[in-house]
């Protein structure tokens, strides 16, 4: 019979490494928030720090309860993610032509954000109900594929390109603890290559196609290379030493459009410089490694499939997101975990981070 | 949770957590390298575009250089001048309208508040003039009786010439360097709404005039940014600060009550021209060219309809008649053919000859005024005897003799002022003649081409400034000068900056009884009863000079057969001579376009000047017992080394100047 919350082993086997570089994230989001919204209200910076509160209460409470008994309710908690996604393009907020957000009074919520924990689970769950001694091929593919391809078709739909393909690829890692035979992994690849050009034609909105063709050429569409330009700007005008706290004239001119959620590590870049990003490399570098180390030690698939999958969205999001500001990526709206401001991503990350605690404080035991 | 086969797996998704461990390593191994291409490598240059998208430079412009006359007067100055300008977008159609009234009396039209903002289109942030150069009252009106953010005056720095047309166009006028000039001036620091020096000295000394202008950085205040907490040197490098040079000011050698008395002597005339010079320095003390017109039109507002009046003025006021427009020299030539024709042997002081009114060349006849009678070469002068000087030429050789002197006198070449395109005139030679189009009525040498040149009609042009210098010579002895006009060079403080001593062209081995006899004859022409300029003489001063009475086109135009009109058909009058006629100071010519002649309409011009010269020579010798035009040093010193005949080195400015 299994305890619904064990405080016990939390407090026994506590993960400080996890903990601590959990916190050395959210420290440095924290001062460089602090430098972001400095000409602004402060309002900005209070919501995001009780978004965080929330956000580590949530994550000890989840680190708690045992991740096997999260494990049963996988399925239920995909339906009504689904459902959610559902309601969403019905219900949805419009913002910029796009329904993403549930208008929820003074904040708002981003169900996409959470399916990516959600998606996660699924996929664990299936995963390791169906263990399977010499590896997977193609016909094993079809339920886990399905799981996912419903949330990212109705998150595509939004249309948020950006998180349905950040689904995809946290899906992707987290199938590589999922014993994919090395020809079906070739398969895949070679499918998804084909894959570009109907959704190149089909798939992408005018908007979205403009992004990329700017990022491709820049001379094409000054105004749509505008912005990666600025954040660009930024980032290379920190230099070494970057131009010091509170110090870049670009903030302070607020060039920068969304610079709170999807640029804060211009921000970073142009205060900090070079030193300072290494720092935020160095960090989240230790964050995953530490996730994927949990992964490695966990008892079961369902754990590991977790903490790969948690790795992932850290992994991805920070990649894709620094890759946009420092313009070798087209602008896709990707957050910087723990970093950018907005509570969807605040709390899905935290969330996920402490399902890896979960793992982590129960990797020896049952 | 336990299932058979499960931790069998597990070995197998640590080894593949390895891999991914892997690839987020390689990723942000990538990602560290672009921090580090942007940041280390490329970061100074995306440091400076971003600084630069802060901050602002000013352009603080310079003060123009001042021209000044040789005693210090003001003949070319910056006054504030008051713009009035709005910002559309904060105004309304009420507070144009008042603007309107209050603006009626000034010569500007303006548009209805309609066809205003038709106008303006989008710009509509952007601050428009509506009227410049208002006057006092109308500012001190809108500064009391408007109360729009969107109406502003300010104050602009605009030329100032407080003599008006006076020495025109000598001075030059200014005016705005169109888009097309910018490409090829932008490296010299000019930009969309400079004024640039356009004829005359403005033009010729435009690189010292003009100055250099400074510049000022600053941060650009937005919203949210306090200017005053950013280190603006922290954010460029190079200086934020540089104060303007204000232009150098010219003092001149002409003297602004000389030209008053030249212009005024002149006054009468719709188009003249006079040039007085210094006879011991070849500085010059007068340039009169008219008409004229006034500088301060030019040098800012010019309505379209005022400039093209000026510009289509038959009388062409923008031409400067003392240098870029030629002319028979008429009689005036004569005492080059005096003193060619003595100095070669080609007759002596008494060789007489009798004057029937013509001389019969084949089956021309060529003509003088009158039947002079018996004439000597002293009396051919004083009484302009056409004949004498017919005989002259008809002797062999003195084609020769005749362009061989008047190139040595500095005709046929351009003086070396330098100044408003200066033309070098014309000195025909029989090698000329006998190289013309067979069509031409100058082609093959004849012996009428000599009689012509003899008398100064025919090919033979030349400007006033290049007889005024002839006439300098023969009263200082020979000395042939570069004509000067540039005194020095002083800054905006007062501090000399270059002084410009007086250079000769070239000194000339005429004989000095040759230059006693011309110069007597000279006398003669004013003083003598005979004499054609005897009518204008004054009892104040003993002028030297001959009339020229220079025959202007007659021909009717080959396509239409019309003749040129009644006013063209009139001989140009000419005075050239030199004052006072015992010791020479001054030398002049004076040139009246279509006056008739010489001794009645251009002498008692050039002799009023003469006489108004020697009264303020007096005056000021009374007051303060100075010379005038000369400073003590510069006493008519021999030169050590004569320039090369004909040299055209300019007594211009240095190297900096752009070619003229």
């Amino acid at each position: 019979m299994l305890k619904v919350f064990s405080w016990r082993k939390l407090v026994f086997r506590f993960d400080w490494t996890l903990v601590l570089a959990v916190m050395m994230v959210i420290f440095l989001g924290l001062v460089n928030l602090w430098g972001s919204v400095k000409d602004q209200q402060y309002l900005l910076f209070a919501r995001q720090l009780s978004w965080l509160g929330l956000g580590l209460l949530l994550f000890f409470v989840i680190a708690s309860i045992d991740y096997r008994i999260i494990a049963r309710y996988a399925y239920v908690l995909y339906g009504i993610g689904a459902l959610l996604l559902v309601s969403v393009l019905i219900a949805g907020k419009v913002v910029a032509g796009a329904r993403r957000w549930f208008d929820l009074g003074p904040s708002h919520f981003q169900p996409s954000e959470i399916m990516k924990v959600v998606v996660i689970l699924a996929v664990g769950k299936y995963l390791n109900d169906t263990p399977l001694q010499d590896g997977r091929t193609w016909q094993h593919l079809a339920v886990p594929a399905a799981i996912v391809g419903l949330p990212v078709l109705l998150i595509a739909a939004q249309p948020d390109l950006g998180t349905a393909m950040m689904v995809l690829l946290i899906f992707m890692s987290v199938m590589i603890t999922a014993r994919l035979k090395a020809k079906t992994m070739l398969g895949l690849g070679a499918l998804a290559a084909l894959a570009i050009a109907p959704i190149w034609e089909y798939g992408l909105h005018d908007y979205q196609k403009g992004r990329v063709l700017a990022f491709i050429n820049p001379n094409l569409d000054p105004a749509t290379a505008w912005q990666p330009r600025q954040a660009m700007n930024a980032v290379g005008s920190g230099r070494f030493i970057g131009k010091g706290f509170l110090e870049g004239s670009q903030i302070r001119l607020r060039n920068l459009p969304a610079l709170w959620t999807d640029f804060p590590f211009a921000v970073w870049a142009e205060e900090w410089g070079f030193v300072g990003c290494a720092v935020v490399l160095c960090a989240y570098a230790f964050l995953i490694l530490r996730a994927l180390r949990v992964a490695s030690e966990a008892r079961d698939r369902f754990g590991a499939a977790v903490c790969v999958g948690t790795a992932a969205i850290i992994f991805w999001q920070v990649s894709v997101n620094i890759g946009m500001v420092t313009g070798v990526l087209p602008v896709v709206g990707v957050t910087l975990p723990l970093i950018s401001y907005g509570g969807s991503s605040v709390l899905t990350v935290l969330v996920s981070l402490g399902l890896v605690m979960n793992v982590s404080v129960r990797r020896y035991s049952y | 949770m336990e299932i058979a086969g499960q931790n069998a797996e597990l070995p197998e998704i640590r080894r593949r957590t390895r891999y991914f461990a892997l690839l987020v390593l390689l990723v942000f191994g990538a990602l560290g390298t672009r921090l580090f291409f942007l940041q280390v490598l490329e970061g100074d240059s995306f440091y400076r575009v971003t600084a630069d998208s802060v901050i602002r430079t000013e352009i603080l412009p310079a003060l123009r250089g001042e021209i000044r006359d040789h005693r210090g007067r003001v003949l070319a100055s910056t006054r504030p001048a008051y713009n009035v300008e709005v910002v559309p977008s904060r105004l309304d159609r009420a507070t144009y309208t008042q603007l309107l009234k209050i603006l009626a009396d000034h010569d500007e039209d303006l548009p209805d508040w309609d066809t205003f903002l038709a106008r303006v289109g989008d710009k509509k942030d952007r601050p428009f003039i509506v009227a410049t150069d208002v006057s006092r009252e109308t500012m001190a009106q809108l500064e009391t009786s408007m109360d729009s953010r969107g109406v502003t005056v300010r104050t602009e720095a605009r030329r100032f010439y407080p003599n008006g047309p006076l020495a025109a166009n000598t001075l030059g006028y200014l005016n705005e360097v169109s888009a097309e000039e910018l490409r090829t001036l932008k490296d010299e620091g000019y930009r969309p709404g400079d004024l640039a020096g356009r004829t005359g000295l403005e033009k010729q000394w435009e690189p010292y005039l003009r100055g250099r202008k400074g510049l000022r950085k600053y941060v650009v205040p937005r919203r949210g940014i306090d200017p005053s907490t950013i280190a603006i040197s922290d954010l460029v490098s190079g200086p934020t600060e540089v104060a303007p040079v204000p232009g150098e000011n010219l003092v001149l050698t002409l003297d602004l009550d000389v030209q008053k008395a030249a212009e005024r002597s002149l006054a009468q005339y719709r188009a003249a021209a006079a040039v007085v010079l210094d006879v011991k320095t070849g500085r010059i003390l007068a340039m009169v060219s008219r008409p004229g017109y006034d500088p301060n039109s030019m040098s800012g507002s010019l309505s379209s309809e005022a400039a093209a009046r000026l510009f289509s003025d038959p009388f062409r006021p923008l031409r400067d008649r003392c240098l870029s427009d030629t002319f028979n020299p008429g009689s005036t030539f004569k005492a080059i053919s005096a003193i060619s024709a003595i100095e070669e042997g080609v007759i002596t002081a008494e060789e007489r000859t009798k004057c029937y009114q013509f001389v019969q060349v084949g089956r021309r006849r060529f003509r003088c005024t009158k039947a002079h009678g018996i004439v000597n070469l002293q009396q051919a002068i004083i009484q302009s005897c056409n004949v004498f000087f017919y005989e002259l030429a008809m002797r062999p050789g003195m084609m020769g003799h005749l362009s061989h002197y008047a190139a040595m006198l500095g005709l046929g070449v351009p003086t070396g002022l330098g100044l408003n395109g200066e033309q070098a005139g014309f000195v025909p030679t029989e090698e000329w003649h006998r190289q013309q189009e067979p069509t031409s009525s100058q082609q093959g040498f004849m012996i009428g081409h000599a009689l012509n040149t003899a008398i100064g009609e025919g090919a033979t042009r030349v400007t006033p400034m290049q007889m005024a210098l002839v006439y300098a010579t023969i009263a200082a002895d020979g000395v042939l000068w570069l004509p000067q006009i540039i005194e020095r060079i002083e800054t905006n403080d007062g501090r000399v900056v270059e002084e410009f001593e007086p250079r000769v062209r070239s000194h000339l081995t005429i004989g000095a009884d040759t230059l006693n006899i011309v110069r007597k004859a000279l006398v003669g022409v004013v003083n003598n009863p005979k004499g054609t300029a005897y009518k204008a003489r004054s009892n104040k001063v003993t002028v030297a000079g001959k009339t020229g009475t220079a025959q202007a086109n007659q021909m009717r135009n080959v396509k239409t057969g019309e003749l040129p009109p009644i006013y063209a058909r009139q001989d140009h009058a000419w005075f050239a001579g030199f004052a006072p006629a015992e010791a020479p100071q001054i030398a002049f010519a004076v040139l009246v376009e279509h006056g008739g002649h010489g001794g009645d309409v251009a002498a008692p011009a050039a002799i009023a000047i003469a006489e108004r010269y020697m009264e303020l020579k007096a005056e000021r010798e009374a007051a303060d017992n100075k010379v005038l035009p000369v400073r003590p040093s510069a006493a008519p010193t021999p030169p050590a080394a004569a320039a090369p005949n004909g040299a055209t080195a300019a007594e211009g400015p240095p190297p900096r100047r752009l070619s003229p």
